[in-house]
């Protein structure tokens, strides 16, 4: 079999809409449905990390603007009682300016002082919430988020699911776009070697904001989508967990590449409702972290690049050539 | 109690707190300094040799003061596989792989202790429970005593070993210079070894003091406070020691005397609000210098 990569590409990008579009009717399971779409969510969640991660920023602290964007969302639909599917939008403009924020007190940092205040960024916005906005927020014990679609409506589920396949391909083709214009290509620029972006006359410091607020902008859709599909909201959103996750699907997908968090997301959730299945609890983190070490270590671009690793790998059999350092 | 009276109060829980940090910071700076790594699971060391403690005391009721040693050896064997195996493989590559490495480390420690020893609150009970000495006004528990001279003592010890012995010399030096340690025959990576091995028995150190003085303990017990080792260590230096004890006494105070003034919700967010406001002022931290 040979294929060009580019039309591996194409073919798949293809295949993937048509089985996201179709999968629907495969099964008639409200669990899977919902399983699908809170994925999804995630994919879009992953996305946004990564697209922090192209301009060579790592955040630690995601979850404060997945939070923000969820908060801020519910509260104005509660508020205006505008319909969700537009307060997402408003509520994700609240995390794109707070990211714009955090970003100008980070753009300047190292690479780990970065994680560190993003991490500890999401510990304050969720002592905030509890503390001195709890009167709006409800403190710990969290408020109720108007749903996307009232369970009256007959289908509502299948609905939403392709409401949100929808925000999601779009989120991914705008990534797709960004990082196809100038902005992009500075993004990358900044990220292999900061000192010669600089010299090519790329700001770095205003491409890097600009990456925070995109890549929050998009943290906070995917975190105003679940609440308004899940349709209750905690203080537990800033967690550490909703912080790690994206990084791990992206990690284990191929960080720096438009197919990996989407690769990654779908394949780790696979690997998690399989293992839940099997009865493990805390088991399945430590196969998720064993999993994540190993792929750091042996496969350092991801899952998407094991089709190239295994050809490669086959290449040198069928040779016997000894083992050439590919990069 | 008079207002001097809760501020001396506030003073001796900070210096308390201290020195659990000042342990942690202290070995996050040494293997920083000789390794130039990041790693973010630290505190996962601080509670496995909590754990290591606890369950030795269970089985078999010795002092648990006396098996700070057995903890602190432990750690040492651990942290060894772990350098070898997961971040020496990785060495150079980069500091974010580094940060990534130890989310997937904090992810399989946290959860292996929660399979071994449940994630319940569990607590150790201090022969000295309930024994205080007065110091002026006001009556300091014994275990806080007891807490900052073996923390004192561990600290001192260090200090020996770094400036007397020939390892200590040799990590010392490659901490300065890695290459020109290779090049007068230093076996870095033997270095690079001992040095991780001896942050992770300090953390293990920090990590019995700490449910020693009865304070109950689960698996997450570590992630938060290793985070603000590191930002210790960004406040205090990079690769300083003495930074590392001022920066984790400064801490201790910080956080109680936010706690008392804002209400014990602010004490894990203070750190970070520091933390942030010194980055803003000063982006190589209070006494740290340009470069990694």
């Amino acid at each position: 079999m040979h294929f060009k990569k580019d039309e591996m590409v194409k073919y798949g990008t293809v295949l993937a809409l048509v089985i996201a579009i179709t999968i629907p009717f495969a099964t008639d399971s409200m669990f899977i449905l919902n399983l699908l779409v809170l994925m999804l969510i995630f994919i879009i969640f992953a996305s946004a990390w990564n697209l922090l991660a192209f301009s060579g920023q790592g955040s630690l602290g995601h979850a404060a603007f997945f939070g923000i964007g969820a908060y801020a969302s519910t509260l104005i639909a509660a508020n205006s009682g505008m319909s969700p599917f537009i307060t997402i939008f408003l509520g994700a403009a609240v995390a794109a300016f707070v990211g714009i924020l955090i970003g100008l007190t980070c753009v300047r940092l190292k690479e780990w002082f970065l994680a560190m205040v993003t991490f500890g960024f999401a510990i304050i916005v969720q002592t905030l919430t509890v503390s001195v906005l709890a009167p709006i927020t409800g403190g710990w014990d969290g408020i109720a988020s108007s749903r996307l679609l009232s369970p009256s409506i007959p289908g509502y589920q299948l609905i939403e699911y392709y409401a949100v396949l929808l925000i999601t391909i779009a989120s991914v083709a705008a990534i797709w776009y960004i990082m196809k214009t100038r902005i992009g290509l500075a993004f990358l620029a900044i990220r292999e070697n900061e000192l010669e972006a600089r010299a090519a006359g790329i700001d770095p410091v205003r491409y890097r904001l600009l990456a925070f607020a995109l890549s929050a902008y998009l943290a906070g859709v995917a975190g105003a989508l679940q609440i308004h599909h899940i349709g209750y909201l905690t203080p537990e959103l800033y967690g550490v967990d909703n912080s790690f996750w994206p990084v791990t699907y992206v990690i284990l997908g191929g960080l720096g590449t438009l197919a990996g968090p989407i690769v990654g997301t779908i394949a780790l959730t696979i690997i998690w409702e399989g293992l839940k299945s099997t009865g493990l609890t805390f088991g399945r983190y430590v196969i998720v972290g064993v999993m994540l070490i190993l792929a750091i270590i042996f496969l350092p671009r991801g899952l998407v690049s094991l089709p190239e690793q295994v050809q490669g790998w086959l290449k040198r059999r069928k040779r016997k050539e000894p083992p050439s350092g590919t990069g | 109690m008079d207002n001097l009276g809760v501020f001396l109060q506030i003073i001796f829980w900070g210096l308390y707190a201290g020195c659990i940090y000042i342990l942690l910071a202290t070995g996050l700076n040494l293997i920083f300094g000789v390794m130039k790594i990041v790693n973010f699971a630290h505190g996962e060391f601080l509670m496995i040799g909590a754990y290591i403690t606890a369950t030795i005391f269970f089985i078999s009721g010795i002092n648990p003061y006396l098996i700070i040693l057995l903890s602190m050896l432990a750690l040492i064997g651990i942290g060894a596989v772990i350098e070898r195996f997961c971040f020496r493989p990785i060495l150079g590559t980069g500091k974010l792989n580094e940060i990534f490495l130890s989310i997937g480390l904090i992810y399989i420690f946290q959860n292996g202790a929660a399979i071994i020893w449940t994630d319940e609150w569990q607590s150790v009970k201090s022969p000295y429970d309930g024994i205080s000495l007065p110091f002026g006004s006001l009556s300091v528990p014994l275990d806080y005593i007891l807490i900052m001279f073996f923390t004192a003592a561990i600290i001192c010890g260090l200090y020996l070993f770094l400036k007397k012995t020939t390892i200590g010399m040799q990590m010392r030096a490659t901490s300065q210079n890695r290459k020109g340690a290779m090049l007068v025959g230093i076996d870095v990576e033997r270095i690079d070894v001992i040095s991780f091995g001896l942050g992770c028995a300090l953390a293990a150190a920090a990590g019995t003091l700490w449910i020693v003085s009865g304070q109950i303990f689960n698996p997450y017990m570590g992630s938060i406070p290793a985070i603000k080792a590191f930002a210790i260590i960004i406040l205090g230096g990079l690769g300083s020691i003495p930074g590392a004890i001022i920066g984790g006494l400064l801490m201790g105070l910080a956080e109680n005397g936010a706690a008392f003034l804002l209400g014990g919700i602010w004490k894990d967010a203070i750190s970070f609000v520091i933390l942030i406001i010194v980055l803003v002022v000063r982006p190589t931290g209070l006494f740290g210098e340009k470069g990694d």
